[in-house]
C-alpha cells in the first residue's frame, strides 16, 4: 500500500520534471531565434563601443556561435546552480530584479485569489437557489456583460471615475513616495487594481459553479432527500454543494496559476510595480534574460497547478481515485 | 424542454458595427491618421461627433478605420487557429494512441505557456508588427483549446460504423475529416470559433493596448485607447468611453450569437422542488 503510494508520487514528481524541461526548451529556443543581440544581455550597452573583433571574440567566448544545443546546456548548467543572468535593462542579477517584484504580485494575485474564491462560490449557490428566477436572470446578464469587458479597458473606467472624476483613490503605483511602510496607504492603492481582478474573473468561475450546481439539483438523489423531509436549502447546501465541490476545487487549482500571473495587463494600466509590468517591459526592450525566467516562472507553476488540480479531484472524489490509492481498499476499480 | 431565443438584436447591432466600419469610406468626413493640432482634445460637438484625441484625430473616423482593423484581425486570427485547430485535433484523434499522446503532450504544453507571454514572444519573432503579423501571433496562440474539443469528439466518432465503412472504401484521411467527421463537431467548433473571433478582439486590443501590437500610428480599436494615459490626464472622458463602448459592444454581441451557437438547453425541470417548479410541473401535467 505504502509503497504504490510513494510509486505514484515519483511517477508525479517525475512528469512534473518532464514537463518543466520540456518547457524550459521551448521558451530557451523561441528566446534564442528571437531577433536581439543576446551580447546585449551580458555587456550592456558596452557592446557599441566594442570593435567588430572584440565582438565576436566576446560571441566566441561565451559561446554564443556554438549550437543551439550547447548553449541550452550551458544555460541549464547555470540555471541548477541558481545563475540565471543578468538583466539587460536592469543591469543586475535577474533573481534580484524578480525578488523585489513577486511580493506585490503575489499579494495582488493572492487577494484577487480569496476574493475570486469565495464570492463565485457565494454568487453561484445564490443563482443556483434562484435559478431562472429575476435575481438569477439579472445576474447572469450583468456577468456575461462584465466578461466581456477587456481588463484594460475596465481598468481605464475605473480609472476614470475613481481616480480622476471622484478622485478617491490613487491611480498608480504600490504606495504614495515616502510611505513605503504604511499599510493604509498600500491597502488604498491595492484597491482598484484588485476590483479590476476580481470584476474581471468572477463572473467565469461563478457561471461555471452555477451550472455545475444545477446539474447537481436535477439528480434523483434530491428527490430522495426532499422525500426524506429536507429543505430545500439544507439540499442544496449540504448534498448538491458537495457533490458540485471537487470539480470547482480542481477548477480553481487550474485557475490559480492564471489569477496569480494573469494581473499582467491589470498591473500595466496602473502601474504597479509586479512581475506583470516586468513581463511587458522585458518583451519590449528585449530583455531576453529575464523574460525567460519570468516565462519559466508561471509556466512552471501553471504547471504544477494543473497536477494539482488531477491530484485534488483524486482526494475528494471517490470516482476519480486510482485503485488501491490513497487510503481507500473499499474503493474497486 | 426550453428553446433558446436567437439573439437578433445582437446580430442587429452587429451587422451595423460591421457595415459602419467597411461601408465608412463615404461617412468619413476626415483622414483618421490626420492630426490637427488645432484641434486637440475636442469635445463632442457638431465638426466630431466623437471628439478628438490628443493628437487631434477624429474619433469618429478613427473608430470607423480602427474597427475594420480590429475585425480584420479577429476573423483571419480566428481563420487560422480553426484551421490549425481542426487538423491538430483529428490528426491526434485518429492516430494511435502514441502519436496522440505526444501531441497532446505539446498542447498541453503550449496551453502552460500563458497565452499573452507567448503572443509576445511570437511578437518579437516576428519583429514590426502589422495587421498580418498580428493575426498570425494570435492565431498561433489560440488554437489548443479547441484542438482539445476537437479531438475528444473525433475519439468518440472514429469508431463509428459510418467512418470505417468509408475507411474500408479506400476512403483517405481528409475524405473522411471533411466528409464525415467535421460535419459532426462542426456546431462545437462554430461555437468556439465565434468565441475566438472575440478572444482574437480583446488579444489584439490588449496588446496594442500596452504597446507590444500595432504602433500607435496604425489606427485600430485597442491602439485608440493607448492615448488614455494622457485622456485621463486631461479628463477627456470621450477618448475613453466612446472606442471601449464600440469593443465592448461587438463583443457582447459576439458573446450572444456565440452562446446561441452552442446549441439548445436540454435540461429537465429541478428535483430541488420550490413553487415554481411544482408549478411548472403541474403545467407539464
Amino acid at each position: 500500500m505504502r509503497k504504490l503510494y510513494i510509486d505514484r508520487m515519483l511517477y508525479n514528481v517525475g512528469k512534473f520534471v518532464l514537463r518543466v524541461f520540456a518547457l524550459s526548451v521551448l521558451v530557451f529556443t523561441i528566446s534564442r531565434l528571437a531577433p536581439g543581440d543576446p551580447l546585449y544581455a551580458y555587456y550592456g550597452e558596452r557592446v557599441e563601443k566594442m570593435s567588430v573583433a572584440q565582438q565576436e571574440q566576446a560571441r566566441e567566448r561565451l559561446g554564443l556561435n556554438e549550437p543551439l544545443f550547447t548553449q541550452y546546456a550551458r544555460w541549464m548548467q547555470g540555471a541548477c546552480r541558481g545563475d540565471f543572468g543578468i538583466s539587460y535593462q536592469y543591469k543586475t542579477d535577474v533573481k534580484e530584479v524578480i525578488a523585489a517584484r513577486i511580493g506585490n504580485t503575489l499579494i495582488l494575485g493572492g487577494l484577487g485569489f480569496l476574493l475570486i474564491f469565495v464570492l463565485a462560490l457565494w454568487l453561484g449557490l445564490f443563482c443556483a437557489w434562484r435559478e431562472d428566477r429575476a435575481a438569477d436572470r439579472i445576474i447572469c446578464k450583468i456577468g456575461t456583460v462584465t466578461s466581456c469587458v477587456p481588463e484594460f479597458w475596465l481598468s481605464l473606467l475605473l480609472l476614470l471615475v475613481f481616480a480622476v472624476w471622484l478622485d478617491w483613490l490613487p491611480g498608480s503605483g504600490a504606495y504614495s513616495v515616502g510611505k513605503e511602510g504604511d499599510a493604509a496607504d498600500r491597502a488604498a492603492h491595492l484597491v482598484l487594481p484588485l476590483a479590476v481582478v476580481v470584476l474581471g474573473h468572477l463572473w467565469y468561475y461563478a457561471f461555471q459553479v452555477r451550472n455545475r450546481l444545477l446539474e447537481e439539483v436535477r439528480a434523483d438523489y434530491v428527490l430522495l432527500a426532499r422525500m426524506k423531509g429536507l429543505r430545500g436549502k439544507q439540499v442544496l447546501y449540504r448534498h448538491c454543494l458537495r457533490g458540485a465541490l471537487p470539480s470547482y476545487l480542481s477548477m480553481m487549482a487550474v485557475a490559480l496559476p492564471h489569477i496569480l500571473g494573469g494581473t499582467y495587463v491589470v498591473e500595466t494600466v496602473f502601474s504597479y510595480p509586479g512581475i506583470g509590468t516586468l513581463a511587458y517591459e522585458s518583451a519590449r526592450y528585449q530583455d531576453y534574460n529575464l523574460l525567460m525566467v519570468v516565462s519559466l516562472l508561471t509556466g512552471t507553476a501553471v504547471i504544477f497547478c494543473n497536477m494539482l488540480a488531477g491530484m485534488i479531484s483524486g482526494r475528494i472524489d471517490p470516482r476519480m481515485r486510482i485503485h488501491g490509492l490513497p487510503g481507500g481498499g473499499e474503493v474497486r476499480g | 424542454m426550453m428553446k433558446k431565443k436567437f439573439p437578433a438584436l445582437s446580430l442587429l447591432i452587429l451587422t451595423a458595427i460591421v457595415i459602419f466600419c467597411f461601408a465608412c469610406e463615404g461617412l468619413m468626413a476626415m483622414d483618421p491618421r490626420y492630426m490637427d493640432l488645432a484641434y486637440c482634445n475636442e469635445a463632442p460637438g457638431k465638426e466630431f461627433f466623437f471628439g478628438t484625441d490628443t493628437m487631434g484625430r477624429d474619433i469618429f473616423s478613427m473608430i470607423c478605420h480602427g474597427g475594420r482593423i480590429s475585425l480584420t484581425i479577429g476573423f483571419l486570427a480566428t481563420l487560422l487557429s480553426t484551421i490549425l485547430a481542426v487538423f491538430a485535433g483529428s490528426v491526434s484523434g485518429c492516430a494511435p494512441a502514441r502519436i496522440d499522446g505526444v501531441l497532446m503532450a505539446l498542447t498541453e504544453l503550449f496551453l502552460s505557456v500563458p497565452g499573452l507571454l507567448l503572443t509576445v514572444f511570437l511578437q518579437a519573432v516576428f519583429g514590426g508588427a502589422n495587421v498580418y503579423s498580428l493575426s498570425v501571433v494570435i492565431g498561433l496562440t489560440g488554437w489548443m483549446s479547441m484542438a482539445k474539443v476537437v479531438r475528444t469528439e473525433v475519439l468518440q466518432l472514429r469508431h463509428t460504423d459510418y467512418v470505417l465503412a468509408a475507411k474500408c472504401l479506400g476512403g483517405g484521411f481528409f475524405h473522411v475529416l471533411f466528409r464525415h467527421l467535421a460535419p459532426n463537431f462542426f456546431p462545437s467548433v462554430l461555437f468556439m470559433a465565434v468565441m475566438n473571433v472575440r478572444n482574437a478582439i480583446i488579444a489584439e486590443s490588449t496588446l496594442s493596448f500596452v504597446g507590444l501590437g500595432l504602433p500607435v500610428e496604425e489606427v485600430s480599436w485597442g491602439s485608440i485607447l493607448s492615448l488614455s494615459e494622457n485622456a485621463l490626464l486631461s479628463r477627456s472622458w470621450w477618448i475613453i468611453l466612446i472606442p471601449g463602448a464600440f469593443l465592448v459592444g461587438t463583443l457582447l454581441c459576439l458573446t450572444n450569437l456565440g452562446n446561441y451557437m452552442r446549441g439548445n438547453a436540454n435540461r429537465r425541470h429541478s428535483n430541488l422542488g420550490c413553487e415554481k417548479n411544482h408549478k411548472k410541473n403541474m403545467k407539464q401535467l
